[in-house]
């Protein structure tokens, strides 16, 4: 395995110079291994994004305009016309954007470019769920008990739900993020959430097709990293475990799973592996499955890109994705084989939104004012934002992402919370008190973690303010010990305003 | 010196005793604490209270401050600051000045009606976000010409919601608004 990367490493036939169309920490993070490689990077931004930190970090930066999705980072006319202009050869399209667009991977193939991907057909396969279940029946991965194609008549769906029996999920056909997801208990109110998950689906993905599946109450969210070649070598790089959510998108993440034995590991592996196999996979995917109470797994879908939890995995195999995804794009075969893969210790992500917990984790845009990183063994944070940043409206609300590995789980969820401690955001909200007392709960001490956790545990959670004393002794000390020296000028800034700033939403008639 | 406190809609009284270069003596209650301090920097303080160490991490002015506390925010306002912003005491200086509201709301009130005659730090439309709500105030005297929102908008910070016409950008002397023009 060394010789082979070694040699690698002297560059053959790879890239030199990345273009990576997205945003944030994601961007910077697929930048950091291009670095590493020795390959040139660029940047692309919207107007809101000049000074973001995947702007700051790029060899090369082209601005794309208007802030709004559609004219930048969606923009696919114009990200292929940048990648023409800096001469990239190849487009990282990270996670969210254009990541599982097969219009987008198609165009690049079109053009010559390599889309750091699976083939654009793939992409279109298994981005439609229903038919993704269909390639998964045929291939006797197990799939949830429901709809194989999507439907709109309301009298097909009620007749399909009795069948399935309540309580039943109505999905996107597009879906992903848990937009156009809703639960239905009972019979009456089908209707109406078919309308409303249709309408939300054709905003959220230009797509408003539904179908049903049975809604698994009590169930865990696993799924499995894989990596394949051109050359038909499949991997899976372990599990992760997902089921801590709100609003049907993770916000902690860990691997492995608590849930795990080796029997069933290798069980679902297998299943994940001849998921690839059977849809023709290249690069790096993952393959996402519900674990029922009674150890029952069933196929829930492939995500065609880097995953935003990829991190954990990382840190307990040793392997960096992006790394593996470069060279599977370059055209290499996979170095390692199934039997070298083994995960050590115990990893944890927490995603750290510009939201407030305490009001249904609503967004809560916003100027960093001041941020600290936590620091210290087995803690990496991938990160998008700096003290001054103001966190833009437009996109996805995530600041960044703090991942902690340790020896085993008890370790790594006390490490987990010390960092959360130590890490401050000031400016806007974030969910840091609320993971801290989820991952303090009982209920997460002993793995009892089911995609109905919030809901169960947590369904209408407040800080518990101890503290108060202290936080008042702060404030005081704040008022009476001078702050640094500052200029008069800028001391006034923010508090004393210019008149235009004054004026703020009042115009002179 | 005396402080009165909310955190959480409780009024904490706090009484400043003794206050040295790098220590203070605080009492709650008739409770005494006493606070060695340094300031690391503009948002950060080292607080040793009763011989126990703990960071605080702070944003925000007088009226009202974040207070982070091993990952716990505070809210920390001056109660007294809070009653004389309702009784209109405060001086020009203290006109709320972002009358953009900090993050997308709703409209859950409109005050006056155009035509109508305002003074600065009259109350015109209440927002709310996030289930807090904010009034949002003249920002000088003058005539209300234009409301562009109705209750229950959703308005994006930036966002014009009404136009007020100064009083000095007018030809005529001020009357009772409508009567002239």
């Amino acid at each position: 395995m060394n010789t082979k990367t070694t040699i690698r490493n002297k560059g053959q036939g790879m890239f030199t110079k990345i273009l990576v169309a997205n945003r944030g920490e994601i961007a910077r993070r697929i930048m950091n291994t291009c670095r590493e490689m020795g390959i040139t990077t660029v940047a692309l931004y919207s107007d809101a994004d000049r000074s973001a930190v995947h702007v700051l970090g790029a060899d090369q930066a082209l601005c794309l305009g208007d802030a709004e999705p559609a004219a930048s980072y969606l923009n696919i006319d114009k990200i292929i016309a940048a990648a023409r202009e800096t001469g990239a050869e190849a487009i990282h399209p990270g996670y969210g954007f254009l990541a599982e667009n097969p219009d987008f991977a198609e165009r690049c193939e079109k053009e010559g470019l390599v889309f750091i991907g699976p083939p654009s057909r793939v992409i279109r396969e298994l981005g439609d769920k229903t038919i993704a279940r269909q390639t998964m029946i045929k291939s006797g991965v197990p799939v949830i008990p429901g709809m194989n194609r999507p439907e709109s008549d309301p009298e097909v769906l009620a007749r399909e739900a009795e069948m399935i029996g309540y309580p039943v999920l109505i999905k996107a056909v597009a879906g992903g993020g848990g937009k156009g997801m809703r639960v239905v208990a009972t019979a009456d109110e089908l209707h109406d959430a078919c309308i409303s998950a249709s309408s939300e689906a054709s905003g959220a993905f230009g797509n408003g097709s539904i179908y049903l599946e049975k809604y698994l109450t009590r169930a865990r969210h696993i799924e499995f990293q894989i990596l394949a070649d051109n050359e038909g070598n499949i991997v899976h790089l372990l599990e992760r475990e997902c089921s801590i959510q709100r609003r049907h998108q993770k916000i902690i993440e860990e691997t492995p799973s608590p849930a795990m034995t080796p029997g069933l590991r290798k069980e679902m592996g297998d299943a994940a592996i001849a998921a690839a196999q059977v849809s023709g996979y290249v690069n790096a995917g993952t393959v996402e499955f519900l674990l029922d109470e009674n150890g029952r797994f069933y196929f829930l879908e492939v995500n065609t890109r880097l995953q935003v939890e990829h991190p954990i995995t990382e840190m307990t195999t040793g392997i960096d994705i992006v790394r593996y995804q470069l060279e599977i794009a370059a055209g290499h075969p996979l170095p390692i084989t199934q039997e070298e893969i083994k995960g050590r210790g115990h990893a944890i992500e927490c995603r750290i939104y510009a939201e407030d917990p305490e009001n249904d984790f609503f967004p809560s845009p916003g100027k960093i004012v001041f941020t600290k990183e936590p620091s210290g063994p087995g803690i990496r944070n991938d990160c998008g934002i700096y003290s001054g940043f103001q966190v833009p409206v437009e996109y996805d609300p995530i600041l960044s992402k703090l991942i902690v590995a340790a020896e085993g789980r008890e370790e790594a969820v006390n490490r987990m919370i010390e960092a959360l401690r130590e890490y401050v955001i000031l400016g806007v909200r974030t969910p840091i008190p609320f993971l801290i007392d989820v991952l303090r709960s009982e209920a997460f001490r002993k793995g009892e973690t089911f995609t109905d956790f919030i809901g169960c545990h947590f369904p209408d959670w407040k800080p518990e303010r101890a503290d108060a004393e202290t936080a008042a002794i702060a404030y005081i000390i704040d008022e009476l010990a001078g702050k640094k020296e500052r200029p008069v000028a800028a001391d006034r800034e923010g508090v004393y305003s210019s008149p235009w700033q004054t004026l703020g939403n009042w115009r002179n008639g | 010196m005396e402080y009165r406190l909310k955190i959480d809609d409780t009024i904490i009284p706090v009484k400043v005793e003794g206050t040295d270069t790098d220590t203070m003596t605080l009492s709650f209650d008739g409770k005494a604490k006493n606070v060695e301090y340094s300031r690391i920097s503009d948002h950060q303080i080292h607080l040793i209270i009763d011989g126990v160490g703990i960071q605080a991490f702070i944003a925000g002015e007088s009226d009202e401050k974040t207070v982070i506390l091993r990952g716990v925010p505070y809210e920390v306002s001056d109660a007294d600051l809070s009653e004389q912003v309702r009784k209109g005491k405060r001086g020009p200086a203290a006109i709320p000045q972002e009358v953009t509201p900090p993050m997308p709301s709703i409209v859950v009130r409109i005050l006056v009606a155009e035509g109508d005659r305002v003074k600065t730090g009259d109350a015109v439309i209440v927002v709310t976000a996030m289930k807090m709500e904010s009034t949002l105030t003249a920002p000088y005297d003058g005539i209300v010409t234009k409301i562009h929102v109705v209750e229950g908008d959703k308005v994006m910070p930036g966002e014009i919601l009404a136009d007020i016409e100064k009083d000095e950008e007018r030809p005529t002397e001020e009357e009772d608004g409508l009567a002239d023009s």
